[in-house]
């Protein structure tokens, strides 16, 4: 097949070269405006220095990495510095090291937007080029997958879950840009770093040490002890989402928050689906033992009570050099990934079960195609968009699950940012003027799981537009928190 | 290699006491189920060969394990020196390049994820034949030779009807050039109209290539239709086999009449006596110790002291057998499997109905009347199996206790498997059936 496509494929580009030119122009604007870090990619990640001195020829290589370098210094679109938001206001002088002299607020909200705009851009730029591949360059005027995207056309839920699901994607990988401050020197290390600001009493600009500034930030109840959404704090700072009772800021806390809760998700998601399906489809291919031993073993660990576990392990593996690394993130993907396959292995092992009995499986073996390829070419493609579903959902679940660990004081180690140690430090103030520390979280949890919900129940309905309802006994097999 | 160089007409695939059961290895220690219980015939290299029988027989899996779908349990299937069954790794690869299947269901033979073209092409994929852009145009010629056309290759099975899905399963099962190809009942699914431009297909296909085919239907006027020679199969076995004329004008196996009354007569004044078999095949997992089809056998031989007995009561008296049988057999109730056998739509509640049904209106002569009124008394006594066994004793014959042997029926070694062709016996029949 993919032979097939890629000669004519070739052939196709050349006789009607001009969606595809576009297409590509449009891609060549978007990383002119984020060159520079493009460029401190690869800089960074490819190791030059090894590569060069296996050259001979140094002087050129060494000119060319010395433009490479350069080429990486160019300032990006979506850098921090380009559009500043941290200065402080000189009476009669209006702010100082802000962007354009705008508020803090003010740019902070043009960089967020910024970000936005270019990441949905991305994204519609990527859709643009599939509607044109399928328009102008694919060979087959139908498949079946135009039928599942049409239906997915008109689901504004499922549509709604997705935009949340990928605003949220943009927040975590976007961290270190959105944060009105940075997580190094907000939160890890706030002793070690200093900020100006114009101290009133002195009538001068002042420096003094974020950590220090911070104690004078903190958000306790009220009585002047807090620091609200959408508020500057006495040091000019911006919170968007207020402080923590630490006098560190929410917002910042929240997006790298995101990112810990999304590597997590992930990596567990791949984890358990990936050996899910390959369960599925090795027991709904040779039947029998094979499968009822997995029925078995699956069986077992669905038996466990999953949050005792959950708490039980990352409490025990909590010393260990496992736990140590990405701050313990690792350890609970894996620890969900554990416990969790069995879900997303009953969700696909159904469909798995129905397409082994297809005599188009019969088909392949009478003229002997090796098992494993007839497990990817003839089973899987019908239960991927049914682990999609489940994933989705679980992905719901592991959030609330990995929040729900830290809430408990288990899981990611502190100071990472976490959502469940925001709600959890929040929870004496709930009913102060300090509401906002763990109603924030606790409201994102909330929409995001939903989102992803949303998101399943719409790739559902694309998939397998029968069923109907059901998402019931779905939802409860997300993550068990 | 396998079968290549036989001339057209000699044998190329021939199967002795070919068997295949389920179920044996399973956890669970039941009986096996006896899919195909020792067949034995020769396929001729450019003939078609058909294998009828009622749904559940074993043709299917006769079909599958030919080509390898299923393994044998014993016997061979021998293409030229090679015993098939046996083939592993790469031979068994080479072999499967040479036999093909066409499946039944073209809703099902068809995953319709991919395109046609990728379909067809997946064989020649698997055995890496050629480049992969003679391979394109290979598939374009098969479309083309299938009666599609070149512009299908990029289209989905759903964009199609019933009768062009099949066409894309024989291009896929052609793709190789294979020698032998097993059509599992090709038509079945299709409209009528679309039936005959299929087999018409088929037809041709064979003329141009020199294909040889086992066709597998259980519709016995396209076998008619497209079989050179036809097989009949009842419970794993072959009950007759012979030219498909001979076959149908003159069958000669008791079961073939059977299977041949059931087809509606064309022309109603015609000599149109049905025989109707009464019950269902019994279990595959338990078959008769003696002839497979004893239990329905409407021309069963009886025990030579029972000669004279009126054919009405005799009847009547393989009926009870078969009551007690089909009630031991599974577990439904006695009333439920009796009214079915004897189309009687009155309710039996207890054994002694069954009994008055049967026996109410016939005199029995004194000898069968002491012999059923002692397996009534076991019946009574719930003992059923004993029963059976003292109703075996005392009406059995031979076609009960020995498997029948093929005999050679007619001038083209057509063979049946029925123990009336034995000389001490009459041939089957029409005039044994008891008509009712
Ligand atoms: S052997 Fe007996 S039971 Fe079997 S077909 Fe012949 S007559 Fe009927």
């Amino acid at each position: 097949m993919a032979t097939t496509v890629e000669t004519t494929f070739r052939e196709r580009l050349t006789r009607q070269p001009g969606p595809a030119t576009k297409w590509l122009g449009v891609l060549l604007v978007l990383v002119a405006l984020q060159f520079g870090a493009v460029m401190q990619t690869i800089m960074s990640t490819v190791p030059w220095g090894t590569i060069g001195g296996a050259l001979p020829a140094t002087a050129p290589w060494a000119a060319l990495a010395g433009v490479g370098d350069a080429l990486a210094d160019l300032p990006t679109l979506l850098a921090r510095d380009v559009i500043p938001n941290q200065g402080y206001q000189v009476p009669g002088e209006g702010w100082q090291g802000t962007f354009m002299g705008l508020s803090p607020a003010a740019a902070w909200g043009i960089r967020v937007s910024l970000v936005y705009l270019y990441s949905f851009g991305f994204v519609g730029w990527l859709g643009y080029g599939y509607l044109v591949f399928r328009r102008h360059y694919r060979a087959a005027d139908w498949t079946p997958y135009d039928d599942m995207l049409g239906r997915l056309d008109g689901h504004r839920w499922g549509q709604f879950g997705l935009v949340v699901v990928l605003m949220f994607i943009v927040m975590a990988l976007f961290a270190p840009t959105l944060g009105p401050t940075t997580v190094q020197s907000n939160i890890a290390e706030p002793f070690s770093h200093e900020l100006q600001y114009f101290d009133e009493n002195a009538g001068e600009v002042t420096t003094i040490l974020v950590g220090e500034a911070n104690l004078q930030s903190v958000s306790k109840g009220g009585g002047g002890r807090n620091v609200g959404p959408m508020q500057y704090d006495r040091y000019d700072r911006f919170h968007p989402f207020g402080t923590l009772p630490s006098g560190k800021d929410l917002f910042t806390f929240m997006v790298a928050g995101a990112r810990v809760s999304l590597f997590i998700g992930l990596l567990y998601i791949s984890l358990a689906a990936g050996l899910a399906v390959v369960l599925a489809l090795v027991t709904a291919y040779y039947k029998g033992l094979a499968d009822l031993t997995v029925v078995i073993a699956g069986d077992s660990v669905q038996a466990l009570p999953q949050l005792l576990v959950l708490i039980l392990l990352s409490f025990v593996l909590s010393d260990t050099w496992i736990a140590g690394i990405y701050n313990g993130g690792l350890l609970l993907a894996l620890i969900f990934a554990i416990t969790g396959w069995p879900y997303l292995w009953r969700a696909v092992r159904g469909p798995a079960l129905q397409v082994s009995n297809e005599e188009w499986i019969d088909a392949a073996k009478s003229f002997g195609q090796r098992p494993v390829t007839t497990m990817r070419k003839h089973m899987l493609p019908y239960v991927v968009g049914y682990l999609l579903i489940y994933a989705s959902l679980s992905l719901g679940g592991a959030i609330i699950g990995v929040a729900g660990l830290s809430f408990l004081g288990l899981g990611v180690n502190p100071p990472t940012p976490e959502w469940g140690r925001a709600v959890s430090a929040g929870q004496p103030y709930v009913a102060t003027a300090s509401w906002h520390i763990s109603l924030i979280p606790g409201i994102m949890v909330v929409i995001i799981v939903t989102a992803f919900n949303a998101l399943g129940d719409g790739i559902r309905d694309a998939v397998d537009p029968q069923s109907e309802a059901g998402s019931n006994e779905v939802a409860a097999g997300g993550g068990g928190a | 290699m396998f079968g290549d160089d036989v001339d057209e007409g000699d044998v190329l695939v021939s199967l002795c006491d070919l068997k295949t059961y389920y179920g044996e290895d399973s956890l669970l220690s039941d009986d096996p189920v006896k899919a195909v219980d020792g067949v034995s015939f020769d396929i001729h290299k450019g003939e078609t060969l058909g294998l009828v029988g009622e749904s559940g027989c074993g043709k299917t899996t006769l079909g599958r394990t030919l080509i390898q779908l299923e393994d044998a349990t014993a016997g061979e299937v021998r293409i030229g020196d090679t015993d098939v069954t046996t083939l592993t790794g790469d031979d068994l690869q080479r072999w499967r390049r040479n036999s093909q299947m066409v499946f039944q269901d073209p809703e099902s033979s068809l995953n319709d994820r991919m395109t046609v073209g990728a379909i067809i092409r997946e064989p020649l994929d698997v055995h890496d034949w050629k480049t992969p852009r003679e391979r394109r145009a290979r598939v374009r010629e098969l479309l083309d030779t299938v009666g599609l056309s070149e512009e299908h290759y990029y289209r989905y099975p759903h964009q199609f009807s019933g009768g062009q899905r099949q066409r894309v399963g024989i291009a896929r099962a052609l793709a190789l050039e294979p020698e032998f190809v097993v059509l599992d009942e090709p038509v079945s699914a299709l409209d009528v109209s679309v039936q005959a431009q299929i087999l018409n297909l088929l037809n041709r296909l064979q003329d141009e290539f020199g294909l040889t085919y086992l066709f597998i239907a259980h519709d016995l006027s396209v076998v008619r239709h497209i079989c050179d020679r036809v097989a009949v199969m009842y419970l794993g076995n072959v009950m007759e086999l012979g030219p498909t004329e001979r076959l149908f004008q003159q069958p000669q196996n008791p079961y073939t009449h059977a299977l041949l009354s059931a087809i509606p007569e064309p022309d109603p004044t015609a000599d149109s006596d049905r025989i109707t078999l009464t019950g269902s095949p019994p279990s595959p997992r338990d078959p008769p110790a003696g002839c497979p089809f004893a239990t329905r056998c409407p021309m069963k031989i009886r025990p030579p002291e029972y000669d004279s007995v009126d054919t009405e009561v005799w009847a009547r008296v393989e009926m009870l057998r078969e009551v007690l049988r089909e009630r031991s057999n599974a577990d439904r109730s006695l009333t439920e499997r009796a009214r079915e056998i004897l189309g009687l739509s009155s309710r039996f509640s207890s054994a002694d109905e069954v009994h008055d049904e049967l026996f109410a209106d016939v005199t029995l002569p004194a000898a069968v009347e002491d012999h059923i009124e002692e397996a009534m008394d076991h019946v009574r006594n719930d003992n059923e199996t004993r029963a059976r066994a003292q109703l075996r004793e005392a009406f059995g014959s031979v076609c009960d206790e020995e498997r029948p042997k093929s005999h050679v029926v007619d001038d083209e070694s057509g063979t049946s498997r029925c123990h009336r062709h034995r000389d001490e016996h009459d041939e089957p029949s029409r005039s044994q059936v008891v008509s009712e």
